[in-house]
């Protein structure tokens, strides 16, 4: 059981920035670019942050970022371990921030040149001995180095389990992509795709292919959360966490937990999952729409299991019945997700959960979206929210 | 070089332009089967119209041809290059080149022109010219100069089959720092784990041919990988056992892409039980990839795998 | 009903990506490339030799790499397709335990005489560039 802290702050503001293959300025640049976004869309000034949040994995420092922006003395800063897996714990260490008093403007952050600079398809590399090399060293000799690889690893033995097949791959793939033909600051914008195509792409791990993974992009992601108070005087609708948890289970590795008596499963997941409900005192019922971490298309697969969208197994028949699409039951990754969107870490899905409770998506669907499902990544210590509207 | 020596060099040098290397010469051998197989067996290349005589005499073309990429072949001086090559213009050219210190030899660009297909039985010649010699030029590689070859090639019948320009740098080679060119220059090898205190027995056991499992002393649960304290009765007293390397996977994955220096491709990962109960990962090989299945026996045997690295690899059992 | 199929020119646009082909770089695939083409360097098979001249090992002679080009681009033609011109510029070395993947894509094409041209990229995996250039390939044109 965690504490419990709905309603305890709320997001204020949200801002991206361009997202590209080759950004040409710094990751800093890229992190106070999409802070002053999200400042303006909240109607706020660099001066009133006293609080940041971002990835152990972000190459910026809070206090290099508060003096390129101007703000003013920090109260606190926290970081999130694990990639993927910090995508809400940014939004975890805000609301706590919040919540306690500590801090009364927090900024969540990610900013990565994620293709121009290091990419995360070059693989592992054991430079260096630190726990973490030391853990990569149990795949690195055999050529296990990306994330890619180890996903396909979970994706085979559950496929194996569950008899699910690429066709519900495939359906995950095509909706975001049908997502980012409408939003012009997506990779994939104006560019649709069918099955031959998907099918044709090369191989990068069996059983994923090309776009079966992610982009690499270069960008930024910010969100601006504040008290319940404050949020009521500022420009844009109030977005309200009603439920925020992180989560790791018995024997975790990164990417890499192989050693459970059943490894293809996300037992971290479950827990955040169930964390976050009791949390908003919601179920799955109440979720309008979803942003569910999507760097893998499997994996968004496994997650709709985890917050029991669906029962084990049923994921595949769940989505191919059309639930992620503008009018099903669950309309998901609505900005072309990190499959054909940008991958900013899943902070870009933060900045969309957002919109889809304000109505602001630009592929909003028809029906009301009170709550709004958002994920961190797969595999790995996790987490996620659920956001509503400010009463 | 003062500018009066560089003028005298260029003297030397420019002469050779429009110098002719050999005369219309035919090669040794008339184009045959057997020369175009095996380059086809080297190349992979599965034509039919190289190889295939039934498929070829149904072609458009009614027989087999050679390959057009084999037009410079037909005419190489062969095995008696391993001692050295016969003076001719180009080489006395060259080595007048290395006298002034333009030792470096960089092919550049070469320029195939195909004006008809030959067949098994036509006799390729050749003719060569030094066509072209450039100013002095500073290169990345250093200063030097290009000069270009023209070769002609004609049939028996004194037809024009195709022309080839190849284009050579000869430069003084400007030294690299050691420790870069080196680095540059090591062939790469998988990237080993580090050691540190809790896996590094692990892989010295490894180097010495065997896989280990640690075991707890007081409760004798098995963990792998290793780690200081057994999670069951928090002990840190440990021993080890052998692995037997019987294993079963328990799930695969093929690599295809990226293609990481020093791995072999086609390259397969997988999880393996165990028959002692701990999982592994490793490669699976001695089969291809789609032979792997989940439930697959496997018997492992520790390998070395390339000038650095000895690793369990598993096949089938 | 032949199994060997040619694309015809009609089949082929402009931007057509060619299919990827791998290359394991072994010492077989070179001292064998450089046999089969005849040229007995000692570059090409004798690794002393080569280390001499500041390489790593044997590396892979030109012969080979032209002949790599031109199965790359008829792997994807078909056998009725006529290999026109050639036109490669060298870059980095190929050594034994490299992978080179070669890519290629339709740049030009001219529906009158059929002539197709393809922008071929061999890159290694360690130093990159090993061989770029273009293959001017007829192909039989409709009927």
């Amino acid at each position: 059981m965690v504490a419990n802290i709905k309603d305890k702050a709320v997001i204020v503001g949200v801002g991206n920035t361009k997202f590209s293959k080759d950004s040409g300025v710094s990751e800093l640049s890229l992190a106070v670019q999409a802070i002053k976004t999200a400042l303006d869309d909240a109607g706020l000034q660099p001066s009133d942050v006293d609080g940041m949040a971002t990835f152990t994995m972000d190459s910026n420092d809070e206090i290099e970022v508060a003096r390129a922006l101007g703000c003013g003395g920090l109260n606190f800063w926290g970081r999130s371990h694990y990639g993927g897996g910090a995508a809400t714990g940014t939004l975890h260490q805000a609301t706590m921030a919040i919540a306690t008093g500590m801090a009364e403007v927090v900024v969540c952050f990610r900013a990565l040149n994620g293709r121009s600079g290091h990419r995360f398809s070059s693989g592992v590399s054991g430079e260096i001995t630190t726990a973490d090399a030391i853990h990569w060293g149990w795949y690195m000799p055999y050529g296990l180095l990306t994330p890619a690889s180890w996903v396909a690893m979970f994706t085979q033995r559950w496929m194996h389990n569950t008899g699910v097949t690429k066709d519900a791959l495939f359906e995950v793939a095509h909706s975001t992509r049908e997502y980012a033909v409408n939003n012009p600051n997506a990779f994939f914008h104006g560019r649709s795709f069918d099955r031959a195509e998907y099918d044709a792409a090369r191989m990068i791990a069996d059983p994923l292919a090309l776009f079966d993974c992610c982009q690499e992009s270069d960008g930024a992601s910010a969100i601006i959360l504040t008290t319940p108070e404050r949020a009521r005087d500022l420009r844009q609708p109030g977005v309200t966490v009603c439920g925020v948890a992180q989560a790791s289970a018995p024997d975790q590795e990164q990417m890499t937990s192989f050693y459970r008596d059943e490894f293809a499963a996300i037992p971290e997941m479950e827990i955040a999952a169930k964390n976050v409900y009791q949390m908003s005192g919601l179920t799955p019922d109440d979720i309008d729409a979803a942003v569910i971490y999507d760097a893998f298309s499997p994996i968004v697969l496994w997650q709709l299991e985890a917050w029991n969208f669906c029962g084990f197994g049923e994921s595949g028949d769940f989505v191919l019945d059309g639930a992620l699409r503008a009018d099903g039951r669950l309309p998901t990754n609505t900005h072309g997700g990190q499959l054909s969107e940008a991958y900013i870490h899943g902070v870009n899905g933060l900045v969309e959960a957002t919109r889809l409770v304000r109505g602001q998506s630009l592929n909003q669907p028809s029906k009301n979206v009170d709550h709004a499902l958002v994920t961190s990544g797969v595999g790995i210590p996790t987490g996620g929210a659920i956001l509503g509207k400010l009463d | 070089m003062t500018p009066e020596e560089q003028n005298a060099f260029e003297e030397k040098i420019y002469a050779y332009s429009g110098a002719q290397v050999c005369a219309r010469t035919p090669a040794a051998d008339a184009v045959n089967p057997a020369m175009i197989r095996h380059w086809t067996e080297v190349m992979g290349d599965n034509n039919p119209a190289y190889t295939n005589e039934e498929w070829s005499a149904s072609s458009a073309r009614g027989k087999t041809i050679a390959p057009a990429a084999m037009l410079y072949v037909w005419n190489q001086e062969g095995y008696t290059v391993t001692t050295g090559r016969a003076s001719d213009p180009q080489t006395d050219m060259v080595e007048l080149f290395n006298e002034y210190g333009f030792t470096g030899v960089l092919g550049t660009n070469v320029t195939q022109e195909y004006f008809r297909e030959v067949s098994p039985g036509d006799t390729v010649h050749v003719e060569m010219v030094i066509d072209n010699l450039s100013e002095r030029k500073s290169t990345a590689r250093g200063p030097g100069y290009f000069f270009e070859t023209l070769a002609t090639f004609t049939d028996q019948n004194n037809e024009k089959i195709g022309t080839q320009r190849f284009r050579v740098l000869k430069f003084i080679p400007q030294e690299q720092p050691a420790a870069a060119a080196e680095e540059k220059l090591a062939v790469p090898s998988r990237i080993a784990s580090p050691r540190g205190h809790d896996n590094g027995w692990w892989w010295d056991a490894c180097d010495n041919g065997q896989v280990l499992i640690q075991r707890c002393k007081n409760c004798q649960t098995l963990r792998h990988p290793p780690r200081p304290m057994c999670g069951e009765c928090q002990s840190m007293e440990w021993d080890s056992i052998e692995s037997s390397l019987d294993g079963e996977v328990l799930s695969y994955t093929e690599l295809h892409h990226p293609k990481i220096p020093g791995y072999q491709y086609p390259l397969i990962c997988a999880v393996i039980k165990l028959r002692e109960g701990t999982n592994i990962v490793s490669n699976v090989v001695g089969c291809e990839p789609s032979d792997v299945y989940i439930g697959m026996r496997l018997k492992g045997k520790v390998e070395q795998v390339d000038e650095k690295n000895t690793l369990p690899q598993f096949y089938p059992a | 009903m032949s199994e060997y199929q040619t694309l015809s020119c009609a089949d082929v646009s402009v931007g057509d990506k060619l299919p990827p082909l791998d290359i394991d770089i072994s010492s077989g695939l070179i001292v064998g490339g450089a046999l089969a083409t005849r040229d007995f360097e000692p570059v090409h098979h004798d690794k002393s030799v080569a280390q001499a001249s500041g390489l790593p090992d044997v590396f892979m002679n030109i012969l080979t790499s032209q002949g790599l080009m031109s199965r790359f681009v008829t792997d994807w033609s078909g056998p009725d397709a006529s290999i026109k011109s050639l036109d490669l510029k060298l870059g980095a070395p190929n050594v034994p335990g490299m992978v080179m993947t070669i890519t290629g894509e339709v740049t030009e094409k001219d529906d009158s005489t059929g002539e197709v041209n393809v922008a071929v990229l061999g890159e290694n995996n360690i130093w990159g560039m090993h061989m770029q250039g273009t293959v001017k390939l007829a192909l039989p044109q409709e009927g």
